[in-house]
């Protein structure tokens, strides 16, 4: 039987974390909001963020304490299995943004689409080599000719360039 | 009046206009289509090209694909009981059973018509309702402004009071979001860690894409949705005999339409109330009441209808008072406010043309979404056979390259990226993602009414209690949440006292 998420010790993780971060953002927030100008603490930047926060905090509450005294709670996330994929399509994801400034968007688009079908399982050749092509000049003509948008030399070519 | 609404009828039928609806309205239906996918997603990943767009254009553009989507989420209700989009789950209770009796013309026909008929239904509603609202809304100042607001989001909260506590956690951190960067009005720095980048805030384009985007195609990569790619239909468009013998069920039609619109109106509610109130309607004054749930076209004609009449219903409050009822409609508003346009009374004085050419922009949406299913529906039917998998990994780089373009920024696409994890775990969670949605649009809004009702009550919120208007909204927000709390603790402990 899955246990209800009231009674996972996941959620209340979760719950906790975002309560004690904004405990601490609550704490800090004197010093991480410039509150130097003229006007008084009402019509001032302190005010909402001090709500917002509290609001996180009050609304965390029921975690924390079920973090503490678990009862039969116990860890579970949702019954479908480990982000295994998930977690290494994202690390392709986040690297292909670091290729973007050093190899530029064709090549980084066209790695990215060949390594991340190859982890999803759509590794047939015919796949594989069409849809990285495809997707590639498809956003190569629609953002940099029609729409004109600059892309960041990429680092590749500058250092061969210099 | 008449005059505003001629230019906006003109405005409607431009080239441009009639390009980015029909568009807009394709993108919708595929993604409704195809399971896991959904409106949302469609609309987050077109976001950053509207930015080039003017508003009446770019806004034709994401209505196409919000009302697109629900009339592709029956589709695969129908033929395969697997819906499109969550609130088509009602649709598939009668039109599954039909096509297994080898009727799915039949259902098709009655959904389609049912999500045609809500839609124009709803606009007509949206077009007669909007200027009421927007006439008693003309006096609100900023405290009348604040307590809607306030109501909106404890509507919104309430929406989700099984899980009350986290629902509150996300508004908060939703509201957060928006603090992040040099406030508007005082010009001082909040939250910026030192960081130049951190001084533009965290836009709303590249949260809502993380959230939703990126977020719900990691899970399409890790969870292969899709059960079957069985799919069989006698011919490849829509029997046009079927369609007649569906307006059988007009009643039902216009009944579930309202119930939709009506629903849609109000913030937090959703679609999949407007169809399963829909839908139970349509069962307790149906003759036929034994037939549904075992296959009775007037069960898909009245869930299509419900959830289709929810965009423009949803429209009414935001339009006039600048309040989304839904993540969708907090998309919408962020649109608009990108192009400096504040949805509130005034937008229908100030932006009368504007406005005009949404509503028949919106009709005009239905027609086309309606008509292109009729004449390709096995070709878009067909669609759910394209893998999941293939279609997230496309989704996400051009999501990514899409949030870079809009302001050249690194910066927006690894706030997308870092929202797209956050929005992964909340989805597979089953936390009340929409409700961070609504924080993070509505915050900026209920900071500056909330300073401005300060400032008029020199730092006292008792101005609150001396505006009529403002004492019935909060007696209404007291009601809102201590109602379904009573109710629930009295359920609870009769649930306690029953014997094991």
């Amino acid at each position: 039987m899955t246990p209800k998420p009231l009674n996972s010790r996941t959620h209340d993780l979760l719950g906790s974390v975002l309560g004690i971060g904004a405990l601490a953002l609550l704490v800090l927030s004197p010093w991480l909001v410039d509150t130097t100008g003229p006007d008084p603490f009402y019509k001032g930047p302190l005010l909402f963020p001090l709500i917002t926060l509290g609001l996180i905090l009050a609304g965390s509450v029921p975690s924390l304490f079920r973090l503490v005294r678990p009862g039969d709670a116990r860890w579970y996330l949702d019954g479908l299995g480990r982000p295994v994929r998930a977690a290494r399509v994202l690390v392709c994801l986040v690297l292909f943004l670091g290729g973007l400034v050093v190899f530029g968007l064709e090549i980084s688009t066209l790695v990215f689409l060949a390594v991340a079908l190859k982890l999803v399982g759509q590794d047939s050749r015919a796949k594989m080599v069409l849809v990285p092509l495809l997707v590639t000049v498809i956003l190569t003509v629609i953002f940099k000719q029609l729409l004109g948008v600059w892309f960041p030399e990429p680092l590749v070519i500058s250092f061969f360039t210099e | 009046m008449f005059e505003h609404m001629m230019d906006g009828f003109y405005a409607a039928f431009s080239l441009a206009n009639l390009v980015s609806l029909v568009f807009g309205s394709f993108v919708g239906v595929v993604v409704g289509i195809l399971p896991g996918l959904g409106p949302m997603v469609g609309m987050v990943v077109l976001l950053p090209f509207t930015f080039s767009f003017p508003p009446d254009i770019a806004l034709s553009l994401l209505l196409g694909v919000f009302c697109g989507g629900y009339f592709g989420g029956a589709i695969p209700a129908v033929l395969l009981r697997t819906p499109g989009v969550p609130s088509s789950i009602v649709t598939s209770f009668d039109g599954y059973p039909l096509t297994q009796k080898g009727q799915a013309q039949a259902a098709l026909s009655a959904a389609l018509l049912g999500s045609f008929g809500g839609g124009v239904i709803s606009v007509l509603i949206l077009m007669f309702l909007a200027p009421v609202l927007a006439h008693v809304a003309a006096s609100f100042g900023p405290p009348e402004y604040f307590t809607v607001a306030f109501f909106g989001v404890v509507l919104v909260v309430m929406a989700f009071r099984s899980q009350l506590g986290r629902g509150i956690m996300l508004l908060g951190l939703g509201f957060w979001f928006s603090t992040v960067g040099i406030d508007g009005t005082t010009l001082s720095e909040r939250y910026v860690f030192g960081t130049l980048a951190m001084q533009n805030g965290l836009d709303i384009v590249p949260i809502c894409l993380g959230l939703f985007g990126i977020g719900q195609t990691l899970i399409l990569v890790e969870q292969n949705i899709m059960k079957t790619d069985h799919v069989h239909l006698s011919r490849s468009t829509l029997d046009f005999s079927q369609l007649w013998q569906a307006l059988r069920y007009w009643k039902t039609l216009i009944r579930s339409g309202v119930i939709g619109t009506f629903v849609g109106l109000l913030p937090g509610t959703g679609s999949i109330l407007a169809s399963f109130l829909s839908y139970d309607t349509a069962k307790r004054l149906s003759p036929e009441k034994e037939r549904f749930g075992h296959g009775t076209p007037e069960g898909c004609i009245a869930s299509e209808a419900g959830n289709n009449a929810v965009p423009a219903g949803a429209m009414i409050p935001l339009l006039t008072l600048g309040i989304p009822g839904d993540a969708l409609s907090a998309v919408l508003l962020g649109v608009f406010t990108i192009n400096g346009i504040y949805p509130g009374p005034l937008l229908l004085v100030k932006e009368p043309v504007l406005i005009s050419t949404l509503y028949f922009s919106m009709l005009l949406i239905n027609v086309a979404a309606f008509a292109m299913l009729i004449i390709w529906l096995r070709p878009f039917a067909m669609i759910v056979k394209v893998p999941g998998r293939l279609l997230a990994v496309v989704i996400m780089v051009v999501s990514m390259v899409g949030i870079y373009a809009v302001n050249t920024r690194l910066f927006d696409a690894g706030v997308a990226v870092a929202m797209g994890v956050l929005g992964y775990v909340l989805l597979r969670m089953g936390w009340p993602v929409v409700t961070l949605v609504m924080g993070v649009v509505l915050g900026e809004i209920m900071e500056n009414r909330l300073r401005q009702t300060l400032s008029l009550g020199e730092g006292s919120l008792m101005i609150l209690f001396q505006r009529p208007i403002c004492v019935v909204l909060l007696v209404l927000t007291v009601l809102t949440i201590a109602v379904p709390l009573i109710r629930d603790t009295r359920n609870a402990r009769k649930n306690a006292r029953l014997p094991a």
